[in-house]
């Protein structure tokens, strides 16, 4: 049996994000256990035209590999995988796994090593996107696994995750995606003309200076689900305190209460309730692992909860996250650090924001709707 | 838990049919049916210090193109595929259907414009193959799908894929050496003929096969493994045969099936069921008509008719023909998208003579030194 809310995301996926043409190179990756979708996606492309072909890994061969596998061997890319990316017009990402924690034991140095072995493919890849040669999206299979991360069934894992990418039955997914994006896009340029924001919440107080930079918004493009909006604040302006209630997870380590003060645009004193250690690590990491590279407004508000993954935390509606380390260039951010750590902040109960002075923000909601986008 | 015979199976894989050495890219073709041996094929490959790479597919996907896909669709060729055979060390491919039928109502002139489309990807990797740049081999996975065209149980197939492989002797891959021996005396001894005449009922055919090399098939590109076979003299085969078994092709059954040969050529071909699908198939392309291979089933640990050419063309005591392209190994010269062994019960009423002289009778080679 197909599940519908898979064929109406894979038709999103590929009518929306990618705008997938006739005879367009289309790879749909992933684990083994993405494979429901991975097949919806397929019989969609068939139907458009389009040439699809899947590229499926087991999961438990990265687990061989990691154990038994030689530097050379983990380091390994042929010549084809370049040619590969080279080649293609599209790709899906579909993240889906059978165990989440099933290399927590595993060497951390080889894995980070694997890692890196793989970004080297998608730099490459970004690079493609970045000209305009690729397109590419990421988006999330529901699985017992991520459920019960989540502290969900996969019942409601399930329904959480395709209510979040607006696929439920009776929706009209493209349509409701286009005019968030317009939404979102208004919303950017009314943020872009600020000069100073003001956090306000719990134990928070933080000012931060965002005068000349740019702000975008996600709309589904690279990611499903998604809904944000965001920007690299100006590097020495941040001050002020701010406390984050939901755990902090950076490569699967989880710190939890994370309190930092920020003077002059950078960390001055931080504290945690667990994993402190690893927080002050991290911030130790390089010179701009103390510094903001971004700052965002999370407004999908079908996600209501913190589910530990960060494609869906950073948007949960009525939250903002800041991130410690590499800002976005594009947008005029300049911080560059090997770290990029997204911190979530619940406002939606007492959290205000001001923009130069005026409440723009409170209990998790912008006061004004974004202005109409005009014609 | 993981069972013990994968373990087993993959190590003959990698040792001993493909002999994977240290810095080989091997790839692994299977549908994700087969995970568990995918995984322990995996775990070989790197331990001997090569590199695996997963080429996965899903099932349907081959059904959603063939019945979905506009003629662009199915004549496109992954260019990555193409890259895959011009430069990977070794082929491991597996079989594992869910469901051998899934194909069967798809419209067989989509099979073969894609059977068209892709023949070059295939004529590349068996030149690959018979230059000796390219090592492979091709195995079952026991499933579900393939046990109920076996009229089995799933554990009674599971058994019989496991002995056909002889994977409970002691050393499988010594077993294995000792049994290539006995396919290479087959082949050396038709290597010296000219010409083979099969005699059954219905059944009286002459092939051509002076200046053909006959291959020995005993351990390494299908496994299990157990044949020899040659590329017959592309205008030479003349006469009629009849097929005992059932002609299966992509998941369809054509039940017997008699052709009748002038000058290479089917002039004639019949069947009691699924006579059109022949006929389509047939008309695929100029060299679908002729005969690519024709080949000796030696391995007695297979007697049972599964339903799956794999095992089917092995059994001792067969034959089999195929019409279509020819390995270039054997120095056969027709080329087709089409390549469909059809099987012949040799071991019951049959004579086979080479040369005019009878070297064969009921499934079994006269000649002591190939008993």
């Amino acid at each position: 049996m197909n599940d519908p809310r898979l064929e109406r995301l894979a038709a999103l996926l590929l009518d929306y994000s990618l705008a997938i043409e006739p005879g367009q190179m289309l790879r749909l990756e992933g684990y083994d256990a993405a494979s429901p979708l991975l097949l919806a996606l397929f019989r969609a492309a068939i139907e458009r035209g389009v040439n699809p072909y899947t590229g499926i890994l087991l999961e438990e061969a990265d687990e061989v590999l990691l154990e038994e596998g030689s530097p050379e061997q983990i380091d390994f890319l042929w010549d084809i995988d370049w040619a590969e990316i080279d080649a293609v017009d599209a790709i899906v990402t579909v993240w889906a796994r059978r165990n989440t924690r099933a290399l927590t034991r595993i060497d951390a140095e080889r894995h980070q090593r694997l890692i890196a072995t793989r970004r080297k493919l998608s730099n490459r890849l970004w690079e493609r996107i970045d000209a305009g040669r690729a397109r590419w999206v990421g988006t999330q299979m529901p699985t017992s696994a991520h459920a019960q991360d989540a502290g969900m069934s996969l019942a409601d894992y399930e329904q959480f995750v395709f209510a979040a990418c607006h696929v439920l039955e009776g929706e009209d997914p493209v349509a409701f995606w286009q005019s968030t994006s317009a939404a979102l896009d208004t919303r950017a340029r009314e943020l872009s003309g600020l000069r100073e924001l003001r956090i306000v919440g719990p134990d928070t107080d933080l000012r931060l200076v965002v005068d000349g930079r740019n702000w975008r918004g996600a709309d589904g493009k690279l990611n499903m689900p998604d809904g944000e909006v965001y920007t690299s604040p100006v590097e020495d302006g941040t001050s002020g305190d701010v406390r984050f209630t939901f755990p902090a997870i950076f490569s699967g380590r989880q710190v939890e209460d994370v309190r930092l003060r920020f003077e002059g645009g950078r960390v001055v004193a931080h504290e945690a309730a667990r994993g402190a250690d690893y927080l002050a690590a991290m911030l130790d990491m390089d010179d701009g692992s103390r510094t903001l590279g971004e700052v965002a407004f999370g407004l999908n508000y079908e996600i209501d909860r913190f589910t530990g993954d960060i494609l869906f935390d950073e948007k949960i509606g009525g939250t903002m996250h800041l991130a410690l380390g590499s800002a976005f260039k594009e947008l005029g951010g300049r911080n560059e650090s090997g770290l990029h750590w997204d911190m979530i902040c619940d406002l939606r109960s007492g959290g205000e924001v001001y923009g130069d002075g005026e409440l723009i923000w409170k209990d998790g909601s912008f006061l004004r709707d974004a202005e109409p986008a005009s014609v | 838990m993981s069972d013990p015979y994968h373990a087993k199976l993959a190590r003959v894989l990698v040792g001993h049919c493909t002999n994977v050495r240290s810095g080989d890219v091997v790839l692994v073709e299977s549908p994700i049916t087969a995970a568990p041996l995918v995984l322990e094929i995996y775990r070989e490959v790197v331990r001997a210090g090569a590199h695996p790479l997963q080429r996965l597919a899903l099932e349907e996907t081959f059904e959603l193109l063939l019945r979905g896909g506009d003629d662009a669709q199915l004549e496109w060729v992954n260019p990555v595929r193409r890259e895959d055979f011009d430069r990977a060390d070794v082929r491991i491919v597996l079989l594992a259907p869910q469901n051998t039928r899934a194909l069967m109502n798809v419209d067989p002139s989509r099979q073969a414009l894609y059977g068209r489309a892709h023949e070059q990807l295939g004529n590349r990797y068996l030149e690959r193959a018979a230059a000796g740049e390219l090592r492979w081999t091709l195995t079952q996975y026991p499933t579900i799908a393939a046990a109920q065209d076996a009229e089995m149980s799933l554990d009674q197939y599971e058994r019989f894929v496991w002995q056909a492989g002889m994977l409970d002797d002691d050393d499988p891959a010594a077993s294995w050496t000792a049994f290539a021996e006995h396919v290479a005396r087959v082949a050396s001894f038709l290597a010296a003929k000219s010409e083979l005449r099969l005699v059954a009922e219905d059944t009286d055919l002459t092939l051509g096969v002076g200046g053909r090399k006959w291959i020995p098939a005993g351990g390494g590109e299908n496994f299990p493994d157990g044949e020899t076979f040659t590329g017959p003299v592309e205008d030479s085969v003349e006469g009629t045969i009849r097929f005992s078994f059932p002609a299966l092709f992509q998941g369809r059954e054509v039940d017997d099936v008699t052709l009748r040969f002038e000058g290479g050529e089917v002039v004639e071909a019949r069947a009691a069921q699924g006579e059109d699908f022949l006929r389509q198939m047939i008309a695929m392309d100029d060299g679908a008509r002729r005969v690519g291979e024709f080949a000796f089933g030696l391995n007695d640990g297979i007697s049972e008719y599964t339903k799956n050419t794999l095992f089917d063309e092995k059994i001792g005591g067969t034959c089999h023909l195929a019409l279509g392209t020819a390995y270039p190994e054997t120095g056969g010269l027709n080329r087709s998208g089409l390549h469909w062994d059809m099987v012949c019960d040799l071991r019951a009423g049959s004579e086979v003579y080479a040369d005019g002289e009878l070297v064969y009778r009921d499934g079994k080679f006269l000649d002591a030194s190939l008993a």
